[in-house]
């Protein structure tokens, strides 16, 4: 029995006027401006997929699709990139990562204690998201925040020297 | 943000001062006179021939000769020119680069001025890794006040040489740090890195001769420049000039960054500047360089940071990030920490390096299981010895070094867990 | 010329060339000196992360890959020394460190490199205890391909391939370090004209052909060197033959003219021997209007009784020959011969044309319309012309591209003809018009040669005998031409003898003859050949 690929449409064909598509027109700007200050305009790729995933929250297939389009690359070039970096996420995210470094020195100090602990209050596994769509929360490598161990990154802010009460604190203020 | 050093010297003594991330502020303190002086009065043979004469050793980990590698790119050439500063600091117990870009952001741009000058380069790429996003936002901020105030872009400072700087984000890949991975990464691609020959300087960013160095090994070039090599000599050793910012981690009293002449003792650092160990225990274990160096045991701690030290107890220098661990470490659960890093990180290209990081790591969880034999131990150091050596680039190299490191000098640690089906160090951190 | 040293033995090469490339210049790779290897491949760009071609070069302290390592004049390589084995052993223990047990239900088997190069350079057994890792299996990559991730030894040869030969791009690698897989892109299947040459260069069994899927075990399969008959390339194929019976073509390599690829359509041309179509007996039309079986001799003495009797009452002239594109040099070097024994130089060559693009597919869709016309077929206008005006009475036709709607269309023009006589391997409409009606061979069933857009005259061997009865067209004509009395044609068909007359007496082809070509063939006199590759 040979398993099918998803059923999905090529991709429509270039037409005049704008596509409604995943990609806003305000990033999609930001995107070009971007692309000017590379020789060669693939070198924004990686600053247009955060653009991307800052407003769409993850990297989905439509935006591959479009994404691939604007940079002229094959889909599967481009899917290839996005799926080699940690911080391009394919599926739907929480509205807020909390991301806990349990590499060595945090380690040392406490981290995967604390990781657990989290995952206690917030009833999920590390790599998991929340019922409410609140939280997603995992692990991640050194953040370079070693001397301020425990630490954790929540969407784009470290925060430093945790203790198990402050980080709760921090989690349950995310909106 | 980060707690500014401990211990200062010439690199990071303004640093409590938040005007010295600004212009006016850096200006205040003489900054940008050495770009200045590099652009108008000094030609491009002679900047590359004092850093070199210097002994400016690369700060990102392979400690290579920075004039020697400046002095590779084509000198003619139709081909635009590059730089390339590695700021993708990702190197567990290193955390030094985050603050020359959150303090010192002009220092760093002045060095890159004095580069480009040198190598004839009209644009320099910071790679900052993804996650320093306040980093990034301060290196920006920074960038944008010295286009507006001339000091990059067209005509910088009225010299007639034009520069610009381009922040490129890294997205969470730590062989991105490689100086070709990062390249690779930079030209939108998965960040493999690359065969060389050939090497940046003949084929580099987008294929043209570049330079990639790293965001202290910037820092410093400044301070060599203003005011000589021989003065940059008055650091540090013989070989290793200079001085260098130590982070210290793990389990001190006193963890933090430390800007120290190349050549201090071990010792010194952890205990009279990092404070010693907290509770009076004794030190364990001491990885000096970052994670991918190997470890060191408590009885060569005397050793003094450098390379030609180091590498004599078959350790490197690496970043500086030193990682002290006491007597109550399982360094079984620290080869467990570290493999699967490794496993995590690496690209996946070659054989051995992708094979070989998921075989050792899982061996190392297997055996902290208890569910270990005597032949596991053996092969794990057979393993780590086939990994090394042969690949496209040293990562494999230091994947395997650190299993390497903790099998010479805690052998037992590994021994026990087979014999006792446990970790037979019950007040170990926790997995 | 640089001048490097293997393992003792002097060897001069050109400059430029990597120590594979060199190697592989001299037709020595893996042929005297063995450098195995996954990822390099002669046609496509170097990788170099599989590790295996390590070798050691005197004066460097690392071992070099050899993909990657440039020939300098007064290198020194060891490729069999104990540094160099435990490098190899090293590299074939960590592949087969996750790649799973398959090899009882893989169709790689028997041609894979990893069982090769495992049995030949690896370690006599596994020292790993761990799980290994899970991936898909039995991945529909399109209409061509599947994929088992977790075979796939990741040396992306196929990633490369598709960028670079067909340049669509469809494979990828996804994720990182050991959790690596080759994949597409949802939605866009891998379904290029080459798509199934990937499974070729795949060294494992990641990824194979849905058709040749489970349907023998290669070790059963004799490689019979043959040639491709679907368009004018000429591409160089081994036809896999068990049991008489024909179950794939694989490109085979020739570096001038299809290096080492095949479009699919030629790939899946296999299939034409044994359609249900296939002519299985000689006919004869009978008093009753209709076609009757009948035996050969009856058949060639109603054929030549039938083409005397028009030559008499109206002059040879009035007969006409249609060769065929699909035959070979010799089926219509014979036929030539038998049209100017019987005094007529009407002779024509219908081929029909399609689409050609820029790698291998050629416009005209038969493998020997240049062979036709340098034997003296020229292009169907006049003789149709001909035909048409009443000029004609009798025909001889081999195959049936003549109804193709670029010439005859249809049986009108032929069913007004005296005499039609038909030479072909599969059911038309002509046998409507025709009078007598000989069934003939594929390509895969005889020998011959065939030539090529360039020129180039290969040859092919018989690799199946048909289960009914079928004949070589030369063979037919040769009767033929005996029953009609005519001067040269005597004996038994020796289609070695008539490639040798052929040789001998039509100047393009000299020096070139069935016995004398080697597998790569050769250029017809005044042909420019392909060119540089």
């Amino acid at each position: 029995m040979v398993s099918r690929q998803s059923d999905h449409s090529q991709g429509s064909e270039r037409s005049g006027e704008e596509r409604p598509g995943r990609i806003s027109r305000e990033t999609r700007a930001k995107i070009e401006a971007e692309m000017v200050k590379f020789p060669v305009k693939r070198g924004a790729l990686l600053n247009a997929l955060h653009l991307v995933q800052s407003e769409t929250g993850y990297i989905s297939q439509e935006t591959i699709e479009e994404l691939a389009e604007l940079f002229e690359i094959h889909p599967a070039d481009l899917r290839g990139v996005v799926s080699f970096y940690n911080m391009f996420h394919e599926h739907p995210q929480g509205r807020h990562h909390a991301h806990v470094c349990t590499n060595l020195s945090c380690s040392l100090r406490g981290a995967r204690a604390l990781l657990r602990e989290l995952e206690g209050h917030l009833g999920v596994r590390s790599g998991e998201t929340t019922a409410d769509q609140r939280i997603t929360l995992a692990h991640e490598e050194c953040l370079g925040a070693c001397a301020y161990a425990p630490v954790m990154r929540v969407d784009e802010t470290y925060h430093e020297d945790l203790d198990l009460e402050r980080a709760k604190k921090l989690l349950d203020e995310l909106e | 943000m980060l707690k500014v050093p401990y211990v200062t010297n010439y690199l990071t003594e303004h640093f409590a001062d938040d005007s010295f991330a600004t212009v006016a502020g850096y200006v205040a303190r003489g900054g940008y006179a050495a770009a200045r002086k590099a652009i108008t009065q000094m030609s491009p043979d002679e900047i590359i021939g004092t850093l070199k004469g210097s002994g400016l050793q690369g700060r990102g980990g392979a400690g290579f000769n920075a004039g020697l590698k400046w002095s590779f790119m084509p000198k003619q050439t139709d081909l635009p020119k590059f730089l390339v500063c590695n700021a993708d600091e990702s190197e567990p117990g290193s955390f030094k680069d985050r603050i020359l870009i959150e303090r010192g952001p002009h220092q760093l741009i002045e060095g890159l001025l004095i580069g480009a000058w040198a190598t004839g380069s009209e644009k320099t790429f910071i790679y900052i890794r993804g996650e320093y996003a306040y980093p990034a936002e301060c290196m920006q901020a920074a960038i944008d006040e010295a286009y507006q105030k001339g000091y990059l872009g067209k005509d910088v400072m009225g010299t007639g040489f034009s520069h610009d700087v381009v922040v490129q984000r890294g997205a969470g890949a730590y062989i991105c740090g490689e100086e070709t991975g990062l390249l690779e990464s930079l030209e939108g691609k998965r960040g493999q890195p690359r065969k060389k020959p050939p090497f940046p300087a003949q084929y580099g960013a987008f294929g043209m001769p570049s330079t990639v160095n790293n965001v202290e090994t910037f820092s410093h070039v400044p301070h060599i420049i203003g005011k000589g090599a021989d003065w940059f000599r008055q650091f540090g050793t013989e070989k290793s000039p200079g001085t260098t910012i130590f982070g210290v981690s793990g389990h001190v009293v006193r963890p933090g960054l430390f800007e120290l002449p190349l050549g201090t003792k071990l010792e010194e650092i952890i205990f009279e500047h990092a404070r010693g160990v907290p509770g009076g225990r004794k030190v364990k274990g001491v990885i000096p360089g970052g994670v991918s160096m190997p470890i060191l045991p408590a009885g060569m701690l005397d050793v003094p940071m450098a390379n030609e030290f180091l590498r004599e107890r078959k350790t490197m220098l690496g970043t500086g990030g030193i990682v002290v661990m006491d007597e109550t470490t399982c360094m079984v659960r620290v080869a467990c920490v570290i493999s699967y890093f490794f496993r995590d990180e690496s690209c996946g290209q070659c054989t051995q390096c992708r094979e070989g990081t998921g075989w050792m790591n899982k061996i190392v969880e297997r055996i902290e299981r208890g569910a270990g034999s005597e032949e596991d131990i053996e092969v794990l150091g057979d393993i780590a010895g086939k990994v090394e050596g042969a690949t496209i680039c040293a990562f494999a190299d230091a994947a395997s070094w650190p299993i390497q490191g903790l099998l010479r000098h805690f052998r037992s640690d590994f021994e026990q867990h087979v014999k006792l089906g446990k970790c037979p160090f019950p007040e170990s951190f926790e997995l | 010329m640089p001048i490097i040293t293997v393992d003792g033995v002097e060897y001069e090469v050109a400059a430029g060339r990597t120590l594979l490339q060199a190697l592989d210049d001299l037709g020595v790779l893996m042929n005297g000196v063995d450098i195995p290897h996954y990822c390099w491949h002669p046609k496509l760009s170097v990788d170099g992360s599989c590790r295996l071609c390590q070798v050691e070069v005197e004066g460097i302290p690392k071992l070099q890959i050899a993909c990657d390592t440039p020939v300098k004049d007064g290198m020194v390589i060891h490729t069999k020394n104990d540094r160099v084995k435990r490098a190899r052993e090293g590299v074939m223990e960590l592949l087969l460190v996750n790649h799973p047990l398959d090899c009882p239900i893989c169709d790689q088997a028997g041609e894979c490199k990893l069982q090769d190069y495992a049995y030949a350079y690896g370690v006599p057994h596994s020292r790993t205890k761990e799980p290994r890792r899970a991936a898909k299996k039995r991945v529909d990559l399109g209409p061509t391909i599947v994929l088992d991730q977790e075979r796939c030894i990741l040396c992306r040869r196929c990633v490369r391939f598709c960028r670079e030969v067909p340049g669509t791009g469809e494979l990828g690698t996804f994720g990182r370090g050991d959790r690596t897989v080759l994949d597409t892109f949802p939605g866009i299947a891998l379904d290029n004209d080459y798509s199934m040459n990937v499974a070729d260069i795949c060294p494992v069994g990641a990824l194979t052909t849905k058709d040749f899927r489970f349907k023998i075990r290669t070790w059963f399969l004799d490689e019979i060197p043959g040639v491709c008959t679907g368009c004018a390339n000429g591409c160089n194929i081994f036809i896999g033959v068990a049991n008489n019976k024909v179950y794939r073509y694989v490109p085979r390599r020739n570096d001038a003219v299809n290096q080492t690829w095949m479009c699919d359509a030629g790939r899946m041309s296999y299939k034409e021997i044994e359609t249900a179509d296939r002519l299985t007996g000689v006919s004869v039309r009978g008093p009753s209007g209709a076609l009757e079986p009948a035996p050969l001799s009856t058949g060639i003495r109603v054929a030549a009784e039938r083409l005397r009797r028009v030559a008499d009452a109206k002059g040879a002239s009035v007969i006409v020959g249609f060769g065929s594109a699909h035959a070979t040099n010799e089926d219509l070097f014979t036929l030539r011969r038998l049209l100017s024994g019987l005094g007529t130089e009407a002779a024509a060559v219908p081929v029909v044309t399609g689409k050609a693009d820029a790698l291998l597919v050629k416009a005209e869709k038969a493998a020997n319309g240049s062979g036709a016309r340098a034997l003296g077929f020229a292009e169907p206008g006049r003789v149709i012309e001909r035909i048409r005006g009443g000029g004609a009475d009798a025909a001889i036709v081999l195959g049936h591209d003549l109804l193709d709607a670029s010439f005859l269309g249809d049986t009108a023009d032929l069913a007004r003809l005296d005499t039609v006589i038909l030479l072909d391997s599969r059911r038309s409409d002509l046998e409507r018009v025709a009078h007598v009606v000989f069934p003939t061979r594929h390509a895969a069933e005889k020998s011959g040669t065939l030539t090529n857009h360039a020129g180039r005259v290969q040859r092919i061997l018989q690799a199946v005998e048909p289960r009914f009865e079928s004949y070589a067209d030369g063979e037919v004509l040769h009767r033929l031409g005996i029953a009609l009395g005519l001067a040269g044609f005597e004996g038994d068909y020796d289609v070695r003898a008539v490639s040798r007359e052929m040789a001998r007496s039509v100047p393009a082809f000299a020096g070139i003859d069935l016995g004398s070509l080697g597998g790569e063939g050769a250029v017809l006199a005044g042909s420019k050949g392909e060119g540089e590759r």
